[in-house]
């Protein structure tokens, strides 16, 4: 079976972004993936006039702002840089044990690649302040500035979510069958480790043991 | 025969499947529905209870509308598109709210502006005569078809909330404010082609189509790009008017003459009056009561918030009986408390009922006019009490809550005054005689004279507490009533009827100062007597007048029990130097009246200066 990859659209966010953007954006696709029995819900966002969709299910919506903290934690240690958030969708398949191997191994089936580019830096702002308390200049051309910017980062996020409904719409053979009683595929949230390097030896773990090559488009 | 079968199954997903998108459509474009759906929602989250239909595409979606069903059974034809139109209407801006309310269909109105604003097409198209796979893979099959459609489904949910149509329907939604335009529905099997300038303001997404093997399951839709084109605002002339300036209103000057009460005395001619023997106080005593006492009613204010469902409900009724049975538009119902706009949905011989259903509507006007009367004949009278509320308030509502009946306590605190003499209630078999009415209306019982004010309050009672029956029981009665708010205040506003009723709701603060007051009868009133005297000067001017009122009234004669009047309880905490007999030993009858024409000139100087004469008057007596 091949893993699908999709590359979002780069976002470019300020901190107090990071939040909502994220959260959007991550439930937006699992969702698409929760095919169990869901209860949809609605969810506004405060920054954007965008409404996204929770699968309802309050554990994943626990594990997913659980790493979504690690992910601003690590902003805030490596400020003004890109980044990238990796949502993997998995098979567990049992194996042969070996010695090198584990008893059960993960076969990927999909992978959704977010990419955020922080542009603040993470000390004017808490991770959970409001745009208001972005003070950089009170004057009129910094507020339209802002206004502006704004709706810039609003309507790529539109974009982002749109592409993800393509993707989804347009890729579905590769989508395993439906398990009783599951309400999602299992998945897995990659946030970039405290080094490059690391990171980098994250993916090769990855490939190691799903045994397939990461097909990076 | 296996092959019937596995086209069966096919069947029953495509139908399932358009049922299912028309749900979800409705459930976010027409707000009429999705109140319905969320109301119902929220009961079967409680009870976690999945329907069967809940459990098509793995979708809880609530229980479907009944207009899908008739739908669906007038689209059963699988093979014919299902068109789902999602229409703006647009009222013209000329038209009066109220107008629509009661003639939604009058000419001022105004025209109405209809534009497609989306156009979602589920089509399943002809099948392919082809061999379908038997057996095993017939079942992989329908099962990848039906995975497929989830997340077909999925993405057309998560799609509805990114358009811009979703932006209207939450604003609709909202049921704070009215706007000046609906979103309307309208199903079809077929489609009038959008002309050239709708076209060029409008973009398509075609969704994945699900491909089976015997045919094919697409979704489209076609949206405006952008609505900032309509003039989508908020009504403003139908909210709610709160009347401030009513009778009564704390923040209206409780001595104003009010248009309806002919006798809108100044507190000022009160010391000229309290001068007077209180023998001659019964003919005076009408007089007292028209010094500002009278009490409107609170009707206007509530007037307006007591009337707006009832006159919501007015409204379905002529789109009842205007809408065409082969109508095909189906309407939204335009906010739960006043509807500029309501028209039923007709389709096929299928109505969907509106969720509100008109009840007593020809007698809002009536009562929305009743109260007039009302305050007017509560005016004329002399017995019942009209006090204003203001004054209420200040001598009542803001003293320790000291109650000893129990039901008060869901109330907003008692007056003390009230309070204190309910505990003396039994004492005092005179004097505290209104405030033994008052308990006997809280009793239930209607003493004479104040029948048709009690009679109607105990209307309010009885109705108070169901405001679901409070508007049938003031419309259905010809007779006026008092014009309660359903909210809390009206119980407030009652129990402020109840305290001041027979009681001058200037004679308050006794509770502070009467602790020392003898125990006999007639020790009582004279202790409420001088109890009141003493706080004179401490309570404002309004105040003051209160409490010569109720001396006036509750002063015993002269030449009665002798033993009334002890010159001990007159010795009292009084700051303003009212130590009139203090060792003053006169003969009972004469000491009596001494000390009453005492106080009253006392009363009288306290009145005429605020507080800078009390020492004075001290000295001068000593």
């Amino acid at each position: 079976m091949n893993c699908e990859v999709c590359q979002l659209k780069e976002l470019e966010v300020e901190h107090f972004e990071i939040r909502e953007v994220l959260r959007c954006i991550l439930h937006t696709i699992v969702f698409h993936r929760a095919l169990g029995l869901v209860r949809p819900k609605d969810v506004d966002l405060e920054l954007f006039e965008i409404t996204y969709v929770q699968c309802g299910d309050v554990e994943l919506e626990k594990k997913i702002d659980e790493k979504i903290d690690h992910f601003i934690s690590w902003v805030e240690k490596h400020p003004n840089k890109k980044s990238q958030i990796c949502l993997s969708f998995y098979e567990v398949k049992s194996k042969q044990p070996s010695w090198f191997t584990n008893k059960t191994e993960r076969l990927y089936w999909e992978q959704w690649y977010i990419n955020l580019n922080v542009t603040q830096h993470p000390k004017h702002h808490s991770s959970k302040s409001h745009h208001t308390k972005l003070v950089v200049d009170p004057g009129e051309s910094a507020t339209e500035e802002r206004s502006s910017r704004r709706a810039m980062v609003e309507a790529s996020l539109r974009e982002v979510l749109f592409q993800i409904i393509k993707f989804v719409n347009e890729k579905k053979d590769h989508v395993p069958p439906i398990s009783e009683g599951v309400i999602y595929f299992p998945y897995e949230i990659t946030i970039p480790s405290s080094s490059d390097s690391a990171f980098g030896m994250d993916m090769i773990k990855r490939m190691l043991h799903s045994g397939h090559p990461t097909m990076l488009s | 025969m296996e092959m019937d079968r596995e086209s069966g199954k096919l069947e029953q997903i495509v139908s399932q499947f358009r049922s299912k998108i028309l749900h979800v459509i409705l459930d976010s474009r027409v707000p009429s529905l999705h109140h319905h759906h969320h109301q119902q929602q929220q009961e079967s989250l409680s009870h976690s209870r999945v329907r069967k239909t809940d459990k098509w595409f793995n979708l809880v979606l609530g229980d479907r509308p009944p207009a899908l069903e008739n739908l669906n059974f007038s689209l059963r034809n699988l093979f014919d598109p299902m068109v789902i139109d999602i229409i703006l209407v647009h009222r013209g801006s000329c038209s009066s709210s109220v107008d629509n309310l009661y003639s939604p269909s009058a000419p001022a109105a105004g025209p109405a502006d209809e534009t497609v604003i989306e156009r979602w097409v589920v089509q399943y198209d002809c099948p392919r005569f082809i061999a379908t796979p038997s057996g095993a893979d017939a079942c992989v099959s329908y099962k990848k078809i039906y995975k497929k459609s989830i997340i077909l489904l999925r993405s057309l949910y998560t799609q509805m909330r990114l358009l811009p149509a979703y932006r209207i329907f939450k604003q609709l939604s909202s049921l704070s404010q009215t706007y000046n335009f609906d979103l309307v529905y309208k199903v079809s099997s077929f489609s009038h082609p959008f002309s050239r300038e709708e076209e060029s303001g409008m973009k398509e997404y075609i969704f994945a189509p699900v491909e089976a093997l015997s045919g094919c399951l697409s979704v489209s839709v076609t949206y405006r790009a952008t609505l900032s084109d309509f003039n989508l605002e908020p009504l403003v002339s139908l909210p709610p008017k709160i009347i401030t300036d009513y009778v009564g209103s704390p923040t209206t000057d409780p001595m104003r003459s009010f248009p309806s009460s002919d006798k809108g005395a100044h507190a000022t001619s009160f010391p000229l009056r309290g001068a007077r023997p209180p023998s001659s106080s019964p003919f005076q005593r009408p007089h007292s009561w028209s010094s500002g006492f009278h009490r409107g009613f609170p009707s206007t204010k509530t007037q307006s918030l007591a009337g707006s469902p009832p006159v919501y409900r007015i409204s379905p009724k002529p789109y009842d009986i205007a809408s065409p049975p082969t109508d095909l538009y189906g309407n939204r119902i335009q906010n739960q408390r006043v509807s500029t706009l309501q028209q039923v949905t007709a389709y096929d011989e299928y109505k969907s009922s509106p969720p509100f259903s008109p009840s007593a509507s020809p007698s809002t006007p009536s009562y929305l006019s009743g109260t007039n009367p009302l305050r007017t004949r509560h005016c004329s009278e002399t017995a019942p009490v009209t006090i204003p509320l203001p004054l209420t308030g200040r001598s009542t509502r803001y003293l320790s809550p000291n109650s000893s009946d129990p039901s008060r306590h869901s109330l907003p605190p008692l007056s003390p005054r009230s309070s204190k003499h309910d505990a003396s209630s039994q004492e005092s078999p005179s004097g505290i005689r209104s405030y033994r009415k008052i308990e006997a209306l809280r009793a239930g019982e209607s003493p004479s004279g104040l029948s048709n004010n009690y009679s109607a309050q105990k209307v309010v009672r009885d109705s108070k507490d169901d405001s679901g029956r409070f508007s049938a029981l003031l419309s259905s009665s010809g007779s006026p009533r008092i014009g309660f708010s359903r909210s809390s205040s009206r119980l407030s506003f009652q129990d402020d009827m109840d305290d001041c009723e027979f009681s001058c709701p200037f004679d308050v603060d006794d509770v502070d100062v009467s602790d020392s007051s003898s125990q006999n009868t007639e020790g009582k009133k004279a202790s409420e007597f001088t109890a009141q005297s003493n706080l004179v000067g401490k309570k404002s001017h309004d105040a003051a007048v209160g409490i010569l009122v109720h001396m006036l009234r509750t002063a015993p004669p002269l030449r009665q029990d002798s033993s009334c009047y002890s010159t001990h309880s007159l010795r009292t905490e009084y700051e303003g130097g009212v130590s009139i007999a203090s060792g003053f030993f006169m003969p009972r009858k004469t000491a009596d009246a001494l000390e009453e024409l005492n106080s009253y000139r006392e009363m009288k100087d306290l009145l005429l200066s605020k507080s800078g004469t009390r020492v004075v008057r001290k000295e001068e007596i000593k």
